[in-house]
Parts: C-alpha cells; structure tokens; sequence
C-alpha cells in the first residue's frame, strides 16, 4: 500500500511522461493538487520509491539554467505501476457507494 | 521580469556543503532552474526568498540519508575532503568532551582576547606610522639646554630657524591655548592649540571643509580666527556648516570659524586638543623674545634630509645666534626629533612591557590547553593504535590531530575577540589622558589579523604537540593491553610545559612584584603637602570683564570668600598651577649677590602666584622666615618671595637665603626680597629628582593668572563637599566653568596613572599565569598517579609505607615547580631591564621580590600536589592489581 504522496508522485511521473525530473515532478503535483510541496519532499519521496524499486532513476544531461548541472530523470518500473493500480484500486473500492461522487465516470 | 535568477549565495554554499552527495547535483540544479521561473513570475527578491526557503527545508528532510549512488562522485580536491571530514570528527569528539573543550576555548580565548587586545592599544604607538602624509619627514625642533636636554624655544628663535633653514621646509611654531567656548549652550573649557598659519600645511591636512589659516592672518590684530576639530564642531554645533565664515564667541570675544578639519584628523602633537587658533605674534611683542621659550616647532624636512642633518644644520644656525645675542641663550645648540619619537617615546616602555607580559600569558596559555591535549591524546592511545591497525599512517593521524587543534584554537580564537572586545573597553577608559595616540587605539584590521595569525599559529601548535610520538613500535604493545608502557615521551613533553608554565608564570609575578613595591615606594615619597583632606577645583576668570587685573584678584577673593562660608571648610586658597598638576610654568632664578655673566644659566623653578594662605591650605612646612599674609597683598607692600629648600641650596648653599633679593622673568623684572624657605614640593612627578619652587602674592606678580587652582582644606571626607564647593564657586560668576574637581590624594594618583595601569594589567596577567601554572601542575600530577595506579599498588602492597608514598608524588611534582622556578628566575633576571624604566626605588633584580614570588610560587605549587598526592594514598592494592 502507498502513502498518498507516494501515489502523487508516481501518478505525476506518469503525466509527464519522458520529462520526469524534479521540476517536472513538483510542478503537475502543485498543479493539480493545488498545494505548496517543497522540492525536497518530492526528493525523499522518490529516494523512497527508488528503495523500494518502484522508480528507476537516469541521469541526463546539463543544461546551462541549471549552472552546468545534470538532471535525474525517472520513470516508474513494473513493480511501480502494479503497486500504483493496486493502491488506486483499493481506494476506488473503499469509495464505491458512498455517494460522494468518487465512483469512476 | 526579465532577468537571471541569481541565487542566493549563502544558500548555494550550504546546500554545496551539508546535502548529501548524491542529491547534491541534480537538486541543486533542479532548484537554479526553477528559481529562474519564479523569478520571471513574482520577482528577483521573492525567487532569493523562495530559494532560501526551499533549501532550508532540503537541509532539514535531505540531510541524513546517506545512499551510495554509481550515479554521483564527489567533486573537489580528495585530500580537501579528507581534511573536512578531520574536523567533522574532530567537532564531534569535542563535543564529546565538554568539560575539556571549554576548559581548553576559555584558556584560549584568554590569552588570545588579551593579546589583542593590548595589540590594538600598543600598536598606534609602537609601530603604526602617524596618520600624516609622509611622516617620516615631520620633526619636532627644540633648543638645547644647558644640560643638552631639549628645551622650547622663544618665537624669534623660531622665526630665525624657519628662516634661515635650508634642511626645513616649512616650520610652524605650536603654544598651548585652553579656553571657555560661551555661547551656542553652557561654557565649556576646551582644549586647544596656538599655531602658525603653516602649521595645517606642515602636517599635510586640508580642512575637511572652510579654508586653511591664511598667511596674513598670521599678526597680533588679525589673528582671531579658529579652526575647529570635526568632534567639536559636531558636539557644540550641531554639525551646522554655516558656522564656518561667522563668528563665535571664545572666552567672551568674538572668533571667526575658518573652517573644519576632517573627522580623521588626530591631534598627535596635542592630545586632546579640539581647537585651533592662529598664532599671531611678531616682534614687537614682549613674550615673543628669545628667552620667552614657551612655543614648541614642528618643521617638514625637505625630502631625503634626516633628523640628524638637520639638527646639525641648525645646531650651526644656533651656535650664530649665541653668538649674536651672548645673554639670550643658556647653550648653543639645536635637537631635531622626529615627530614619531617625541610624541610616543615616553610611552614605549610601558607598552613594550605591557605587550611582553600579555605574550607570556598566550605561551602559558598556549602550554596549557597543549598540556591538557596531551593528557587527552595518552587516554586515546587505544584509539590511535586501532586507526594505525587499519592502516592510517603516521600523516593521517597527525592531520587528526591538527584539525582538532585548529577547532580548539579557532573557537578560542572566536571567544577571544569577545574578550578582546571588553578588555580594550575596560582598558581605553583607563587609559592616562596623556597617552599618546590614544584616539587612534580600536580593533582594526592590523589588531584583527594579528589575532587571526595568533589563533591559526596557536592551532597548529596545539594539533601538532599531542602528535609527537614513540614511532609505531608502541602501537602492537598497546592494542595487547600494555598500557602502562606507553607515551613515554608525551610524559616528558607534560613536563617540559608544566616546567615552561612555573617559569613564565615567575617572570610574570616578579614584573607585578616589581611595580606593585614601586607604586607603593612612590607613594610614600613625601610629596612635600599634606594631601589628606583636600579637595582641589579649577576656576577661572576669562573674558572682557577680566581684563583689568584687579577684577581677577577679586573674583578669587570672592571665590575664597564664598568656599569658607561652607561648613567643613577649614581653609582656602588660590594657586596658578597645582603641584602634580600636570602644568610646567617655570622662570630663572637670578640672585642680586650672584650676578652670572649669562643670565639664562639661571636655576628655573616653578612659580607659584598665590592667595596668601596657599602655604598653610596646602600643609607646606615654613622651614625659615614667615609665610605669605593679608599684609603682603596692600598696594605699598614691599616684592616678596618664598623659595623652597632645594632652590635656597642651589643658589645660595650653605648660606640663609632669608634677606636676599632676586629677578624673576620678566625683561626688567623687579626685585623680590626672599621671607621664607619651604619645605620642596613635587611639580613634574613623585619620581622627579629634582624641583625647586618659588611662591609670590599673586597681586604682585606681573600679570594676573585667569585660570587658578583652588585648594579647600576640609575638616572630614573632602568627597562629601565635592558639590557644595562646585555650587560655590559656580555661584561668584555662572559665566566661568568650574573644572576638575578631585581630591588631592586623586590629583597624586592620577600622576602616576601609567604605573598604575602597567601594574594593573602585570597583576591580571601574572593572576592569570599562576592559576594556569597551577592547573598544570595539578593535571599532570593527577593523571601520573592515576597511571602509576598500579605500580602504587605493588609498592604499598610490598610495604611502602603511606609517608613514602606521598612523598613519593609530591617530590614528582616538586621537582618540577623546583625546575620552573629555576629557569624562571633566570628570565625573570634577564628580562627584568625592559621593566627598569618603570621601576621606582627598586632593583629589577630586587632579592626580597624575587625570593617572594618563588616562595609564593612554590607554596602554590605544594598545594597543587597535595590533592593527588593523598589520592595516591588511597590507592587500595588489590583493586589496583586487578584493574588490569
């Protein structure tokens, strides 16, 4: 079972696709969730998910606004997305029927 | 917004710094990229607090993890990192022994706080160059007297000299001035200078705004004009620059403001002085003759000519007036000093002593904290041996050690600008007044990075005494178990610093011994007037309606008048300067039945213009003849004087000077008939050899004195009547200030503030150093017996009697209090003549002093033995034997 944030993350990986780095990152999450997340919240959580073998991590290149330095780019491996279906799936069902409008459309 | 995104570089730098490695990079990277978007969207100042904000919280969640990552290797130089890492470990052993850690940074900051602190107050004098262009070309020109000292000089002697002189390129001629400033808000007595029109350009100063004094401005009609000091002019002016061009009013007549120097402008040649007039004389003045040598020269060399070829070049010039003018000079002859050396070298002694004494403290406190890092290294043998087994070489672990001292030595060092800090508050307002440069003393960057250099040469001190070592034979011995036979040669190193502590500390203890028995010495010198009981003021009567002499006379007689009505006052009376005063108004001498061929070779003596009690107020014996009264002071009265014994002698030894007559000063001066011989009194110092004094009526003297000092004999504490007397006084005229009101017996001490002070700091400083001695001695006493556990086991075990074992301990420690106090006192012999200037009375190899504060030492040391001697006895043998 994922934490929520672990499954923001993950899901903000999916979003963006091939441009997952940490400003990626941060930025579909602070769009969609409407909420301020430090950067480094987004860090610890993905050296989490790295640990538990849910992302895999790739080095790319420098660019100069960044000072000459390189980014991380991440993607999620196929223990990561069963983990990220199941833990969706669990909440899917604990809300289904309750009539709060959670049910899929 | 258009713009770069410059981040933060305090945040850049701690994020580079404490983010673990393998973030380091891409979050760093991450955030300049994002920083630049904020930016553009809400502006450079809230992107800085964005990313400070964000880095923050990265410092706070990112810092532990330590994951090894292929992805990411550490950039930078390996042996760099190697060395940080060194004091990461080091800050956390420290940390890890707190006690020792702020033992070792207090002793450090200490000493270093001290250091600096007497730095920054010794170097101004002592090797910073004055704060003129081209020092090195200013000179203070006098004439030599008879006895080749240097000597003022009157202004046609000065015009002659500026004149004629080729070596000199301008001279300008400097009197001292104190005057009443009365308008713009209460009067106020403020220190300043008569001086030539050059004497701005002599020195190279611009006024800061207004104009410089002009040439012919420089004539007794034109000469009302001032320049004032940058404090001055803030303080009394309010910083209002119309005052310069208008006029202000100074003791009653107006003044025009020329201009205003610059705030850094420092008055070396007068100390104190906040105001500055043109000097204005020519020949036609009386007091501007030859022998009216009240006026000092400063002159600017031309370039490349030396003191020395200039003093021979007037020297010649001299040797050409004498010849002219036979009766005028006492001697021919000139003295050239530079400006440096006149102003500064009466104080060099003091502060060369002053600096020695706060260098020894840093070297004790330097073998202190090296001391207690050597015990510390002996109890981390076991450590050592176990890193050396891992394969750090002998470097590794010398670079160890290094960086724990050099975190001892910078905390020190930190803690110690604290106190560096408080020290020079306390010590500039102890400072004598007469200091030399004592408006240039701060901690500026000299004195800073002269701590700075202290601390970092104090680290690597520290760092590299623990690491002298057996070689790495002991290693194998020690991780067997074979404690007892390590750190053999760190013993020794114990030693040899307890050994250097006693001795500095003696040689310190023997320099406050030294002065302290001075200072009391001279203040049993019989000063010549019964100090007890007075209270002493200064008054004046300055201004217009003191123009006329009587009207002087009078405001004393009521000043006089309105002091004996008080309850308490025993007497008052009037004097022109006090005795340790601070003032030197002298005259020659000439006797009727000893007529000289040159006058000049006169004896001078201090003249003191008096109300007629002066001599009974002040407690001065009347060894011949009669004392001063009402009588004297009638219009018809004959001229009067009294001498003191040590004139009378000079003049007429073996003879009653009783019914003589003299000349004093004057160009026709009248004759005076001698009533009475007094006990001598000491005007320049207690520690002067020399004095002779001579009083007169002040109704018959030639002019009347404006400003007098007042002298009130009270029947009790003369403090309790400190502000009835200045209400008094103030009450006869409020349009005069009352000035420096103290007692007597202050007047005295303030006279001998430099001993005062050189004794205050020695006394600190040698406090300091035998506590420090005395810690040491103890801590490596007390580490001995708890090494030696064992073997004091064996031997009570074997029948060593407790008596035997103490001794035993003691004499260990004795022996080397005994070889400190040796070697100390050998330095203490050879040293001693740096402090002989500063001695009054007193050898610098006084025996009684010498033996006192080993004896003293000594018994200190004993008690510092005593503890871990007794710890010793309580040693039970088979605990000990099985503690292994």
């Amino acid at each position: 079972m994922l934490g929520e944030f672990e499954q923001l993350v993950l899901l903000a990986i999916l979003r963006v696709e091939d441009d997952a780095y940490g400003v990626t990152i941060r930025h579909a999450i602070v769009e969609e969730s409407r909420r301020d997340v430090s950067l480094a919240a987004v860090y610890k959580t993905l050296t989490r998910l790295e640990e538990k073998g849910f992302v895999i991590a790739r080095v790319g290149e420098p660019t100069p606004e960044r000072g000459g330095r390189r980014k991380r780019y991440y993607a999620l491996s196929a223990p990561g997305k069963r983990a990220l279906r199941q833990s969706i799936d669990v909440v899917r069902r604990m809300a289904r029927g309750l009539g709060l409008g959670l049910e899929p459309s | 917004m258009k713009g770069v995104f410059v981040p933060p570089r305090g945040a850049l730098w701690l994020l580079r710094h404490l983010l673990p490695v393998t973030e380091r990079e891409v979050f760093i990277g991450d955030l300049l990229e994002e920083g630049q978007i904020v930016r553009g969207r809400t502006g450079a100042r809230a992107a800085r607090r964005w990313f400070w904000h964000q880095s923050l919280v990265a410092l706070l969640m990112l810092r532990r993890r330590r994951v090894i990552s292929p992805t990411c290797q550490p950039a930078g130089d390996p042996r760099m990192l190697t060395f940080l890492g060194d004091l990461r470990h080091g800050l956390r052993l420290l940390r890890r022994a707190p006690a020792f850690t702020m033992l070792s940074v207090l002793t450090l900051a200490l000493g270093i706080g001290a250091t600096t602190a007497i730095f920054s107050v010794a170097n101004p004098v002592l090797f910073e160059p004055l704060p003129y262009p081209h020092p090195e070309r200013l000179v203070i020109v006098g004439e030599r007297d008879a006895d080749g000292t240097m000597t003022n000089l009157g202004f046609l002697t000065y015009r002659d000299f500026v004149r004629e002189s080729r070596t000199i390129e301008r001279g300008a001629a400097m009197g001292s001035w104190q005057v009443t400033l009365d308008d713009h808000g209460a009067p106020e007595v403020v220190a300043g200078q008569r001086v030539s029109a050059s004497f701005f350009s002599v020195l190279g100063v611009h006024p800061a705004f207004g104009r410089d004094f002009n040439v012919d401005e420089d004539a007794p009609s034109t000469n009302s004009v001032v320049m004032l000091s940058h404090g001055l002019w803030q303080r009394r002016y309010g910083s209002d620059s119309s005052v310069v061009g208008h006029t202000i009013s100074i003791n009653g007549v107006p003044y025009v403001v020329a201009g205003v120097l610059p705030a850094s402008y420092e008055s070396v040649v007068a100390p104190g002085a906040e105001i500055w007039r043109v000097l204005g004389y020519d020949a036609s003045l009386p007091y501007a003759c030859r022998t009216c040598r009240h006026l000092r020269m400063i002159a600017r060399m031309r370039p490349g000519v030396t003191p020395a070829s200039a003093a021979i070049e007037l020297s010649a010039l001299s040797s050409r007036l004498v010849r002219e003018y036979p009766k005028e000079y006492p001697a021919a002859g000139a003295i050239v000093q530079s400006l440096g050396d006149a102003t500064t070298s009466t104080a060099r002694p003091v502060l060369w002593a002053v600096l020695g004494a706060s260098a020894l403290v840093l070297l004790i406190a330097t073998a202190n904290v090296a001391n207690l890092q050597l015990a510390r290294a002996m109890r981390r043998e076991e450590e050592f041996a176990i890193r050396a087994a891992l394969g750090a070489g002998r470097a590794r672990l010398t670079a160890q050690l290094l960086a724990e001292g050099l975190l001892l030595a910078l905390a020190g060092g930190a803690a110690g600008l604290l106190v560096a800090r408080l020290t020079l508050a306390i010590l500039v307002a102890r400072l004598p007044q007469t200091m030399p440069r004592l408006s240039a003393i701060g901690l500026d960057r000299t004195a800073l990075l002269v701590g700075a250099s202290i601390t970092l040469l104090l680290g690597v001190a520290i760092g590299l005494v623990p690491a002298m070592r057996d070689g790495r034979g002991e290693l194998g011995s020690t991780l067997r178990g074979g404690r007892r036979l390590t750190g053999g040669r760190r013993h020794l190193a114990r030693a040899g610093l307890v050994v250097a502590e006693v001795a500095l500390a003696l040689m310190l203890l023997v320099g406050a011994g030294l002065l302290s028995r001075s200072l009391v010495r001279l203040m049993s010198v019989n000063t010549g007037f019964d100090a007890n009981h007075l209270l002493t003021l200064q008054t004046q009567a300055t201004g217009p309606k003191y123009a006329d002499n009587n009207a002087v006379y009078l405001n004393h007689e009521r000043v006089l008048a309105a002091l004996r009505q008080l309850p308490g006052v025993r007497r008052a009376a009037t004097v022109s300067q006090l005795p340790l005063g601070g003032n030197l108004d002298a005259y020659g001498v000439n006797a009727e039945d000893k007529p000289l061929a040159n006058p000049e070779l006169a004896p001078y003596a201090d003249r003191y213009a008096v109300s007629p009690d002066y001599l009974g107020a002040m407690g001065i014996a009347v060894l011949r003849g009669r004392a001063f009264s009402e009588a004297d002071n009638s219009d018809r009265a004959p001229l009067v004087v009294v001498v003191s014994a040590g004139l009378a002698s000079r003049i007429w030894p073996g003879e009653d000077a009783i019914g003589k007559r003299v000349h004093i000063g004057g160009p026709n001066p009248p004759w005076r008939t001698v009533v009475g011989v007094v006990a001598d009194v000491h005007q320049r110092a207690l520690d002067a050899s020399e004095s002779s004094q001579f009083y007169v009526p002040e109704r018959q003297w030639q002019f009347a004195d404006n400003v007098v000092a007042v002298v009130v004999r009270t029947q009790s504490d003369p403090t309790a009547l400190t502000r009835a007397a200045r209400a008094a006084v103030q009450g006869v005229d409020p349009s005069q200030p009352v000035t420096a009101v103290a007692t007597m017996e202050q007047v005295v001490a303030t006279s001998t503030a430099q001993r005062r002070l050189a004794l205050m700091l020695f006394g600190a400083f040698a406090s300091l150093a035998l506590v420090l001695a005395v810690a040491g001695i103890y801590g490596v006493l007390a580490g001995a017996v708890a090494e030696r556990t064992r073997e004091i086991g064996v031997r009570s075990a074997l029948g060593a009697t407790p008596g035997a074992i103490l001794r035993m301990i003691m004499v260990q420690g004795m022996r080397l209090a005994v070889a400190g106090l040796a070697i100390g006192l050998v330095g203490a012999l050879s040293l001693g003549r740096f402090l002989q200037s500063l001695l009054y009375g007193i050898d610098a190899a006084d025996p009684l002093t010498l033996g006192g504060v080993a004896l003293l030492l000594a018994g200190v040391a004993l008690a510092a033995c005593v503890l871990p001697a007794f710890r010793a006895l309580g040693v039970d043998p088979i605990t000990a034997l099985r503690s292994d």
